[in-house]
């Protein structure tokens, strides 16, 4: 661990100074050591047009970690997520505020080249949305968009280990030529996935991936999930409490557009400190 | 006149059959109207179709055969008239023989038995039209006392009247696909008839267009030659030039409304567009001839180019301009069918909005703007006004856009114009032509509805 730096010595003058403000004590931070933080998100606000979706969210997110979001619908997961790869970019009416900081940079700044940014944080959407193309262009779209590979031996390659990763390449093996929408619905999912680490992003956002699924189809997800973790960062937003529960490290519970509560899984779910993450884990609301 | 009366007298009666049928239906249960088998106003339905559908169709059968009837009944007393007379003197018979009857003078005044005949005539139609009334309105009253009679507790008047709804559905969508039989028919068979004049080799293969007929057999090109290869090569040529202007300046057009436009410019944009639909046809054609076609005949000069002064070029440029909101339109729906998730999907990797358009929207759309474009060639070829306008007549068998070309809309409107003498192979051919443009429009019709139905199911 890495001593003290003066960010991060700052970091903590905030959070006194937030609770100083509260009567309760807070428990939406969560002591990272800095080096550890892959992302900082500072006052975040969203709003679509006169309404408002997020009402200041301050989280760090740690590095080659799982951290899920849970939450009642309608809490601004998604767009939380969102605003992690600027997707908010394309809503017309969406605008957002804060900071949120990836490796010490500002991606909400309006400098960020959405693009390249795009290519370090890959996303998984919750119904699998392979393009009308081959299972090989599939894969390919991504690297080919970045120019990463220069030959085709070196494309196959890419496109190879992807699906590897991903478990499919034995499923598909014999028709990589073929569409991808003609896979199953777990299969496609796994697609995606093969899709987005394709471009060997260093995150890995993911949008109620399992949702459309059957558990069977859910449970290699998950599985999936576990041992990406080494390599990328791994954000999940799930409706399920066992998924959550299976696959994160860190759980934040977002209430009501607020991130009310945040912490690690096992304490989330064993012993929740907020009176709102106890009702909804133990499914009295939401 | 006497019909718009009748019709009316039969819907009020109907009217008041509703009403009638309802309160019977509701009487007859003491008011609680859950022990009916249906709803009190489908009871009023079936008393007011009972008083309404029968008179409503002798009405419509009267309209249909009455003046046949008539007709034949006062030419029977004509005793001037040759009963092996042609149809053409018949139908001059007749005109003068209703003339009479309504001025009381006119050609065959001081012939007795035209008078007679145009007496006749008044008698029938009044006789016929006094009965009608009675017919009609003794029909609504006799439906509407069985209707009502009918009705009680059990009958199943919801069932009776969804069984009359679809009859009614049924006999209009028979209407419209008869008549569109007949039509076929009509065009098939007056087609024949020119292929036992003109052998069918020559017409589809030959090179020469110009069907003169001759008046005396002396005449120069007494003959008439009828090789429709010339004027479809003519139709092509056009409609590939319109397609040229009308498929970028369409789909490019309907990318940006679709995919960069701010929703205002989008609200505003679309509508222009529209606009240029709404254009009557034939103003298109006299701008392709006092408008464009001169000034390309100008840059033509000015460059030492011969230009023909209605060039093939004028009509198609302007064709292609009608043509544009129509491939718009068409790309704009399918490409805004595109789920938004492939477009996330491509976003999300890092794809910018033209390489998402490129590489992802376009390929899901294709199939479905490739048939909003067959659709359009078949409009580019089935146009009539401004080729007839700034295409020219003579069927030059050219590929040079600059020279004046016909078309086979425009060799149509040219046969059958004017007075003809019906069974000539002059007049006949305009059939031919049109078969085959019919059979040309059909299989590209055909082919691309199946193209655009394949690619919804995809995505639906
Ligand atoms: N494109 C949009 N335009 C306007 N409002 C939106 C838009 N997207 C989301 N919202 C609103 O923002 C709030 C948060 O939505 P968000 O999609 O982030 O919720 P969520 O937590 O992901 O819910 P769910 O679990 O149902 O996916 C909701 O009130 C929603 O109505
Ligand atoms: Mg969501």
């Amino acid at each position: 661990m890495k001593p003290m730096t003066k960010e991060n010595a700052i970091d903590i003058d905030n959070s006194l100074h937030i609770n100083n403000e509260m009567t309760k004590p807070d428990v939406t931070s969560m002591k990272i050591p800095a080096d550890q933080v892959k992302i900082k998100a500072e006052d975040v606000r969203v709003r679509y047009g006169d309404k408002e979706a997020l009402f200041g969210i301050n989280l760090d997110i740690p590095k080659s970690k799982v951290t899920s979001f849970i939450g009642p619908s309608g809490c601004g997961k998604s767009t939380f997520l969102r605003c992690i790869n600027r997707m908010n970019d394309t809503i017309d009416n969406c605008s957002v505020s804060g900071q949120i900081h990836m490796d010490g940079v500002d991606i909400l700044s309006k400098q960020v080249d959405t693009v390249l940014l795009r290519a370090k944080i890959g996303m998984v959407f919750q119904k699998p949305n392979p393009f009308p193309k081959s299972i090989y262009d599939n894969v390919a779209y991504g690297p080919r968009l970045h120019g990463l590979a220069t030959s085709k031996s070196e494309m196959d390659e890419v496109v190879e280990t992807s699906l590897e990763k991903v478990g499919l390449l034995k499923e598909v093996k014999d028709r990589l030529l073929e569409p991808g929408t003609g896979l199953s619905g777990g299969q496609q999912q796994r697609l995606c996935i093969a899709r987005a680490i394709a471009v060997d992003p260093e995150i890995l956002l993911m949008d109620e991936p399992c949702s459309a699924l059957d558990p069977i189809a859910t449970a290699k997800i998950e599985e999936l999930i576990d041992e990406l973790r080494g390599s990328y960062t791994i954000v999940i937003v799930t409706h399920s409490m066992q998924q959550a529960a299976r696959v994160s490290q860190q759980t934040a519970f977002f209430h009501l557009g607020n991130l009310v509560e945040y912490g690690e899984t096992e304490q989330i779910f064993t012993s929740p400190e907020d009176e709102r993450t106890k009702g909804y884990i133990t499914g009295r609301f939401g | 006149m006497q019909t718009t009366i009748f019709t009316f007298t039969v819907l009020l009666l109907a009217l008041i059959g509703y009403y009638m049928g309802r309160s019977r239906a509701v009487s007859t249960v003491g008011g609680d109207i859950r022990k009916l088998h249906s709803l009190p106003r489908h009871y009023g339905y079936f008393v007011a179709i009972w008083c309404g559908v029968p008179a409503l169709v002798l009405c419509v059968l009267w309209t249909l055969f009455e003046p046949q009837i008539v007709n034949s009944l006062v030419l029977s007393g004509v005793s001037s008239l040759d009963p092996d007379a042609s149809s053409a003197v018949v139908s001059r018979v007749l005109s003068d023989i209703k003339f009479l009857a309504l001025n009381g003078t006119g050609r065959g005044a001081d012939d007795p038995s035209m008078i007679a005949a145009a007496a006749h005539y008044s008698h029938l139609k009044s006789v016929g039209t006094a009965s009608l009334a009675v017919a009609v309105i003794a029909f609504s009253i006799i439906g509407l006392v069985i209707g009502r009679r009918r009705i009680g507790a059990e009958l199943k008047a919801r069932n009776q009247v969804e069984d009359i709804i679809r009859l009614v559905l049924l006999a209009s969508s028979i209407v419209a696909i008869l008549t569109t039989i007949g039509i076929v028919a009509s065009l098939l068979f007056e087609a024949i008839r020119f292929f036992g004049k003109v052998p069918f080799t020559d017409f589809l293969f030959g090179l020469e267009w110009s069907p003169q007929i001759a008046l005396r057999k002396d005449q120069v090109a007494s003959q008439g030659s009828f090789g429709a290869v010339p004027i479809f090569a003519g139709t092509l040529l056009i409609s590939f030039i319109a397609m040229c202007v009308a498929v970028p300046v369409g789909l490019l057009s309907a990318i940006y409304m679709s995919e960069y436009a701010t929703p205002k410019v989008r609200a505003f944009g679309k509508p222009m567009l529209e606009i240029l639909a709404g254009i009557p046809t034939v103003v298109y054609g006299f701008f392709a001839a006092l408008v464009v076609a001169p000034h390309i005949r100008n840059i033509g000069d000015s460059w030492g180019i011969d230009v023909s002064s209605e060039s093939a070029l004028a009509a198609g440029l302007v064709m292609g301009v009608m043509i544009i909101p129509f491939v718009s339109s068409l790309s704009d729906d399918v490409i805004r069918a595109v789920p938004q998730s492939l477009r996330d999907g491509s976003y999300a990797l890092g794809g910018t909005k033209s390489e998402t358009v490129l590489n992802v929207i376009l390929p899901a759309a294709l199939p479905g703007i490739v048939g909003g474009v067959m659709l359009a060639i078949s409009r580019a070829i089935g146009e009539t006004m401004i080729v007839v306008m700034a295409a020219g007549l003579t069927a030059n068998l050219t590929a040079n856009p600059l020279q004046a070309v016909t078309t086979a809309t425009v060799q149509m409107v040219t046969l059958l114009v004017g007075d003809q003498e019906f069974d000539s192979p002059k007049t006949l051919a305009a059939f031919a032509l049109g078969l085959v443009l019919f059979c040309v429009t059909l299989c590209l019709n055909v082919v691309a509805l199946r193209v655009v139905a394949k690619y919804r199911e995809k995505y639906d």
